[in-house]
């Protein structure tokens, strides 16, 4: 037996060839195929992870979440309900006020209504009654309607306080207010009446004022002295009207 | 008569007498290299069945060579595993009539050694260094130094003699037998034949890959994602 040495070196050759084929065209690619198929895996399963990680995560949130709403919902409806409750105590109040202002509103109108009516009532039992006065006195003679009130006219003059009277008649004639024209007689007796309640002699200008019915009256700037129906008519409408107004 | 063991060439090429181990094995190389070609001209992430088959034989490689060196196997896939191919291939061969294993001759069996025993040496250097590798022999004491050279020249001279040994002794009992018996009878030897030729595939690779191991010397965990089980 004898070692053939072309057939050893051939066959170191020819295998150190074979292990360079091999590793270039079958262990070299089948090993990077599994490597790629297991980073391929790892690649997948990361992302499964995190992929499941983020639904945790979601879930946790939405959980979360949802126990907010549900506190806050709490909330929300109790701060609804004094919210409410507030509005309603303000509507309330404010209704309230509001009727209150009308009815005071109401109250003023009617007030006004009645005073108004008072007025108009009157105002129309001034007429009527300056009416039946007028119709009564023109059922007396015409001198009833002046000499019956000179008397009187002269009375009110003295009853005024004695710097009036000085004063009446110091810038001229002592006006006088007839209910119609006088008489030269009439006249002279109102002249003498007048004279005579001042205690100095004084003239008189006469003048016409039909709505005295009846009666005299001198007004000056300094005094006034009223002796007619119309007065005496407007001071019984005034104590008509306290009397009504007193409670 | 000559002597079986006397290998007569071929042809010749120029001064270089072709033997017919030099032509199996050149023939070998034809099949394994076109047919590995052939086979990952398509390869995907979704394997097909010869896919998976590949994918399976380059596991089996990588989990043995990483649980007999505890080392990534990446940098001796290629090695051993075309070791274990080769040999495989090699002592199958002889089913085909007329075609004598190459690992039946003495010389591919030493070609064989050489080669592990230059990896052992070149994987060693590579590692730990010169000095590193040089230091080894005087473990676990000088004296050791002229035993572990021994050592390391009968260990490789083992390795070819038990190849060749057992694959030539098997095609010698199946010629003799189908000498004496009649067609059928060899039958079950040659099964038998198959079934050595594959294991001593396998202890050849093993008992490379534990050479080249121990002439490495690191014991450190393979990485996570290795997956022994891949296929």
């Amino acid at each position: 037996m004898r070692i053939d040495w072309w057939t050893l070196g051939l066959q170191t050759v020819n295998i150190l060839v074979l292990v360079w084929i091999l590793a270039r065209f079958l262990f070299r690619p089948v090993a990077a195929i599994v490597a790629a198929r297991q980073a391929e895996a790892a690649r997948l399963l990361a992302s499964a992870q995190a992929a499941r990680d983020e639904a945790g995560a979601a879930r946790a949130a939405a959980a979360a979440e949802a126990a907010r709403q549900a506190a806050s919902r709490g909330e929300t409806l109790k701060a609804a309900e004094a919210e409410a409750e507030a509005r309603k105590q303000t509507l309330l109040a404010a209704g309230q006020a509001e009727v209150a202002r009308l009815r005071e509103a109401a109250e003023v109108d009617i007030a006004a209504v009645r005073r108004h009516m008072e007025d108009l009532a009157g105002d129309r039992a001034s007429r009527l009654a300056v009416d039946i006065a007028g119709k009564l006195f023109a059922r007396l003679p015409e001198d009833a309607r002046i000499a019956g009130f000179i008397p009187g006219l002269a009375a009110a003059l003295a009853g005024l306080p004695e710097a009036a009277r000085t004063a009446i008649g110091q810038d001229g004639p002592v006006p006088l207010t007839a209910a119609r024209a006088l008489t030269p007689a009439e006249a002279e007796a109102c002249r003498a009446a007048v004279s005579g309640a001042l205690g100095r002699a004084a003239e008189i200008a006469i003048q016409v004022d039909p709505a005295l019915i009846a009666g005299l009256e001198i007004d000056t700037p300094h005094a006034a002295a009223r002796n007619s129906f119309r007065a005496d008519l407007a001071r019984i409408a005034a104590a008509l009207a306290r009397a009504e107004a007193a409670p | 008569m000559t002597s079986p063991l006397v290998m007569q060439p071929v042809f010749m090429l120029g001064p270089v007498a072709i033997t017919m181990p030099v032509l199996v094995t050149w023939a070998i190389m034809l099949l394994a290299g076109g047919g590995a070609a052939w086979a990952t001209r398509g390869l995907s992430l979704a394997p097909s069945r010869l896919q998976a088959i590949l994918e399976l034989l380059v596991g089996a490689i990588d989990g043995q060579v990483g649980d007999t060196m505890q080392v990534d196997p990446a940098p001796y896939r290629a090695l051993i595993g075309t070791i274990f191919v080769y040999v495989l291939a090699a002592n199958w061969s002889s089913m085909i009539p007329g075609v004598e294993p190459p690992t039946a001759h003495l010389e591919t069996d030493a070609a064989l050694a050489l080669i592990v025993f230059a990896a052992t040496v070149i994987y060693g250097i590579a590692r730990r260094g010169l000095f590193g590798y040089l230091r080894t022999f005087a473990e676990p004491s000088w004296v050791m130094i002229p035993l572990n050279i021994i050592e390391q020249l009968t260990r490789t001279f083992s390795l070819m003699v038990r190849l060749f040994g057992n694959v030539m002794s098997g095609m010698f009992i199946i010629a003799i037998v189908l000498t004496l018996a009649g067609l059928l009878v060899p039958i079950p030897l040659m099964a038998l034949d198959l079934l050595t030729g594959a294991v001593q595939a396998y202890i050849f690779a093993v008992l490379a890959t534990v050479f080249i191991g121990a002439a490495v010397g690191e014991r450190r965990k393979p990485s996570p994602d290795r997956k022994r089980d891949t296929p």
